[in-house]
């Protein structure tokens, strides 16, 4: 079919996408190799300059870059842990499941730059509650916000609450999804729950276990917000993630033209680990 | 190996309803040892609720299921030792076809020398040696029921193998190599098989019992002979066979005798005691004959239709506003006009409220 003007038709929908995907893509990339900061404002070319500075002169980002991957990593996995257990505990018929359902699911639907202030608000080290609760037990004062390794796990602590039950929604909605038969079966050869949990219900599960953990992975990767409330950062660079790296080279210093290097360089390689991430996962859950 | 006695069973899915509709109604029902048993009826008759009070599945509302003897009504699946194959295969995935076969054994803590003899010799039975190292997964859809099957199968003990229309996914021809099997299988293990299934075809060449269900109501149980040439109710003939069983509105004529428009039927069955209410003939259409030279029982028709299926011949015949099926051989001579159809009395099954008298 030869349909001349079928590009009429078109280009609202390509518009929208050069609009919103396409056009920030190639303007970051041209920035990038740009000189733009808060004393030359223009889109000078000054080459990979950028790119070499990058690769040769800013450890800061590197190390942002894996404190990232070990936060993403951590927090996802105990995301995965804590939600599949919670879904496995309300999936069976058990007493007020509906009132459990909705209770796990608040955390999801608070704001999270206000749940973080209310968790500095906890944590906070002579203040707060916690360590006022800690220290009736003998316990503490611990140093949640300002020490380099505690405070790793205080952002931790506070992902995992605000994101669990996202993960807990897919793999209910996947439990609840799953066939009869093979646990009946399973039932009648007499599996043991644990037997029952690793031969059906997890290889069951794997595939969307898969879909949720890449999500929950993208989504974890672009921690910002948790982070700039509770520590902004530190103290020094101890809780410094990627994102929020860009911001302040791009946002505080206005280092436009670097800060687009690193965003286009931290993109490339979110794709290339996602992808390999997910095929591993494929390999490893579902052993096709 | 048991015998399978259910006393009084009732069941309905909504027991806090006032007035419950009851998926099961109340029957009794014993199912010998070594024995193989048809559950036959259209969807939703209640056979799949059956086989799961049995299993365990399902706790019945009312009356026990009892294995040897012994009330296991109140015991879980786990614990009552039964084999059910459902009608899609559920396989282990991530397992080798071995591991399924041996999945029940190692659940229940057999040793390791058990397991591989009877993995081996069940494997050997279903034709499945060759695949034991293979992942269960890549195996096909009759293959992996075989091995649904074959975990039922790997446990000497167990009491009964119930199946749930369990060739639905297979291949025609397939279908009637692992029906053998099937027989082959309980002639060798002496196990109990019940099956469940909605195809007569299926329950008619498996079985040496049928049970024919309607509407959460056993109608009848008996052998396929039975079932085929004295239906005991309407739903019975016309569920069973095909073409359906010939059945007449008709009136009562003299003890042994009845008239449909103005023709009398000779039957062989007393009809003394009946009130005429509601009568009906019914004859199967393999027993309605092209008349020769018998002299009674004869009815005059005009044909509408003849379907040659090859081995047979289906006419299709009127009689004033009634339809009759009749299956005839193929050498038959089909007079062009004046056609007279034979109903032999012995075949005659009189109906009185749907019910044979």
């Amino acid at each position: 079919m030869n349909f001349k003007h079928k590009y009429i038709f078109l280009f609202p929908g390509l518009f929208v996408l050069i609009g919103i995907l396409i056009f920030p893509i190639i303007f970051t990339i041209r920035l990038s190799l740009s000189g733009w900061n808060s004393y030359t404002p223009e889109m000078n070319f000054i080459g990979i300059t950028n790119y070499i500075r990058l690769f040769t002169d800013d450890p800061r980002f590197w190390e942002s870059f894996f404190r990232l991957s070990f936060l993403s990593v951590s927090t996802v996995i105990l995301q995965y842990i804590i939600g599949f257990a919670l879904a496995l505990m309300v999936w069976r018929e058990i007493k007020f499941k509906r009132f459990f359902r909705v209770i796990f699911l608040i955390p999801m639907m608070t704001t999270p730059v206000i749940m973080t202030v209310i968790w500095r608000t906890f944590f906070h080290e002579s203040l707060g509650p916690v360590n006022d609760l800690l220290g009736h037990i003998g316990i503490g004062p611990i140093l949640w916000l300002s020490d380099p390794v505690i405070a790793k796990f205080t952002v931790i602590i506070v992902e995992v609450w605000q994101w669990t039950p996202f993960m807990f929604l897919l793999l209910l909605a996947g439990l609840l999804s799953l066939p009869k038969e093979p646990f009946l079966a399973a039932a009648i050869d007499g599996a043991s729950t644990f037997r029952k949990f690793v031969y059906v219900t997890f290889p069951l599960m794997a595939p969307i276990s898969i879909g949720a953990i890449i999500i929950r992975l993208i989504e974890a990767s672009k921690i910002m917000d948790t982070v700039f409330v509770l520590t902004s950062g530190g103290p020094g660079t101890a809780t410094e993630t990627s994102s929020f790296y860009i911001y302040i080279k791009g946002l505080r210093e206005f280092q436009m033209g670097y800060a687009a290097t690193l965003s286009f360089t931290y993109l490339v390689i979110m794709i290339i680990s996602l992808t390999i991430i997910a095929k591993v996962l494929t390999k490893l859950m579902i052993k096709e | 190996m048991a015998k399978i006695q259910l006393s009084n069973i009732s069941h309905t899915y909504n027991p806090l309803d006032l007035n419950p509709t009851y998926a099961l109604n109340p029957f009794s029902m014993t199912w010998e040892n070594g024995k193989r048993y048809a559950i036959l009826g259209p969807s939703g008759c209640g056979k799949t609720t059956m086989l799961n009070i049995v299993s365990g599945l399902v706790k019945p509302s009312k009356g026990n299921v009892l294995f040897d003897g012994n009330d296991v009504t109140n015991l879980i699946t786990e614990e009552r030792n039964i084999a059910q194959v459902f009608q899609f295969p559920v396989i282990y995935n991530t397992m080798t076809v071995y591991d399924n076969l041996a999945f029940p054994l190692k659940c229940r803590d057999f040793s390791k020398e058990k397991i591989e003899e009877r993995v081996k010799s069940v494997s050997d039975t279903l034709r499945l040696s060759s695949f034991l190292n293979m992942p269960a997964r890549k195996l096909t859809a009759d293959q992996k029921q075989l091995i649904s099957l074959g975990r039922g199968l790997v446990r000497e003990d167990v009491a009964a193998v119930l199946m749930d229309e369990p060739l639905t996914v297979i291949d025609p021809d397939l279908k009637f190599r692992l029906r053998r099997n099937l027989k082959e299988i309980n002639e060798q293990y002496k196990t109990t098989l019940v099956y469940v299934t909605h195809d007569q075809n299926e329950a008619m060449t498996f079985a040496d019992n049928i049970i024919v269900m309607d509407q959460g109501e056993i109608v009848q149980v008996g052998l396929p002979k039975d079932l085929f040439e004295r239906p005991k109710t309407t739903f019975v003939g016309y569920f069973i066979g095909s073409p359906a069983m010939n059945l007449f509105e008709t009136q009562l004529s003299s003890n042994n005798s009845v008239k449909i428009n103005d023709t009398i039927i000779k039957t062989s069955t007393n009809l003394s005691k009946l009130k005429n209410n509601n009568l009906k003939l019914g004859i199967r259409s393999e027993f309605v004959k092209v008349a020769k030279d018998e002299s009674e029982n004869l009815v005059e028709v005009i044909i509408q239709k003849i379907e040659d299926f090859g081995n047979f011949k289906l006419l299709t015949a009127s009689m004033g506003s009634l339809t009759i099926k009749s299956k005839v051989n193929r050498e038959t001579e089909i007079p062009a006009q004046n056609v007279k159809l034979y109903f032999p009395a012995d075949k005659c099954c009189v109906y009185e409220d749907n019910k044979l008298v």
